[in-house]
């Protein structure tokens, strides 16, 4: 394993995040076994979140009622999930170590690191390709300063795709680069306007063509 | 995947007749579960907790844990005693988070083992977290030099990002990340002897 790779790992472990997927090198193992054993020392995340548990609950009575054929699928609401855990990540990785102090500082019963916003505080999207593929999702965060998180998933890609994000009036507010790894990037970054204001987002390949769109709900 | 094998029934299912009501009516074991709902409710917590010790991230284990119901409740056979369904559902986990290895690393970086792992699903629900891993974290960061304990305090403990972490320790970030990868590789070998 690259020392790149190791690091993205090791980061994503240490923000609460997914890693993404990579081929192991065999004299790495231990290390990130002890690593996966250092972070599960830190409280909060062992015990299940009861959402989840009421989530699965409802997902496996629906299970329960199909039919054996298409008795398998994923929860509705996993991606968006997903992408909503990496911004309440991002948004403790900005408080800083104080953050993390406190959230170190409280029962397991309480520990997560900040809660997921609800209403007006919070709006996504999902970056479509011109052919309808869904490529990733979006989620603004109405704050002081307000932020945007986005994750993409580009099959078997390497490289970097330009995200610019979009006001109502067609104006670009904010623009950065996603690094993509292993076919997938993410993105967080603060932006200086009511999120009420945003139309959407669009993805743009390093040739300049269009990736995906996505338009806030 | 497949599923893991079937614990073999012990009870019969009997089929009762009561005056105007033909329902069939199971006769349910005091060792055993009523139905699925009692599966689950008695053993997610313990499921979860047990994937979050082996990936170390919420996403993977609620993902895991969620695998191995939808995997194990189809054929689970609700004649078995408790400890037939806790085993059944531990050797499910232990394909599903080898199948998880494979997939994302290409190593078995953790694993499940039925047997030495069954005490974990056993054990009386806690609302403390019932994990050795801050124990055992803090054996492993003892045996180490100074630098080395505080870059992975600061990281794994405190949620640091590399960045915030090498502020701490007035070094820069790529000082910091060479501490944390030796810090990281002195770690292991702690740890290995430790379970020596």
């Amino acid at each position: 394993m690259s020392d790149r790779r190791l690091s993205s790992f090791l980061d994503a472990l240490v923000a609460g995040r997914r890693p993404g997927a990579f081929k192991a090198d065999p004299e790495d193992l231990e290390v990130l076994r002890t690593a996966i054993a250092l972070r599960t020392a830190r409280p909060g995340d062992g015990t299940p979140d009861e959402q989840f548990v009421s989530d699965l609950y409802q997902s496996l009575t629906e299970q329960a009622d199909s039919s054996p054929a298409t008795n398998v699928h994923p929860l509705r609401r996993r991606r968006t999930r997903t992408a909503l855990v990496a911004v309440a990540a991002s948004v403790a990785l900005i408080g800083g170590t104080f953050a993390a102090t406190e959230s170190f500082d409280q029962s397991p019963a309480n520990t997560t690191a900040v809660g997921v916003p609800h209403g007006d505080a919070l709006r996504t999207g999902t970056f479509e390709a011109p052919n309808g593929e869904v490529l990733g999702q979006i989620v603004a965060y109405n704050g002081h300063p307000s932020w945007v998180y986005m994750n993409v998933g580009v099959a078997k890609s390497t490289g970097t795709v330009m995200c610019k994000l979009q006001l109502n009036d067609g104006s670009i507010v904010a623009a950065g680069t996603i690094e993509i790894h292993s076919g997938t990037g993410e993105l967080s970054k603060s932006i200086p306007v009511d999120i009420g204001r945003l139309r959407g987002a669009q993805l743009f390949t390093s040739t300049g063509a269009v990736l995906a769109s996505a338009t806030f709900a | 995947m497949s599923p893991a094998p079937l614990p073999s029934a012990r009870r019969v299912v009997h089929s009762h007749s009561s005056a105007g009501d033909p329902a069939r009516l199971r006769v349910v074991d005091p060792d055993g579960y009523a139905d699925w709902e009692a599966v689950y409710r008695e053993n997610i917590d313990r499921l979860y907790r047990l994937m979050y010790a082996r990936v170390g991230n919420r996403p993977d284990a609620e993902d895991l844990t969620s695998e191995v119901f939808r995997t194990a409740l189809g054929p689970l056979r609700l004649a078995s005693s408790k400890g037939e369904v806790r085993s059944y559902l531990l050797t499910t986990a232990q394909t599903v988070l080898a199948s998880h290895w494979r997939r994302t690393l290409g190593l078995p970086v953790t694993s499940i083992d039925p047997e030495s792992d069954l005490a974990a699903l056993a054990e009386p629900s806690k609302t403390e977290d019932p994990s050795d891993a801050p124990q055992r974290a803090g054996k492993i960061l003892a045996s180490l030099p100074d630098r080395y304990r505080r870059i992975l305090e600061l990281r794994f403990l405190e949620a640091c990002t590399i960045k915030e972490a090498a502020q701490a320790m007035n070094v820069s970030v790529s000082n910091a990340k060479v501490l944390q990868h030796r810090a990281l590789r002195m770690a292991a070998k702690a740890g290995l002897e430790l379970e020596q």
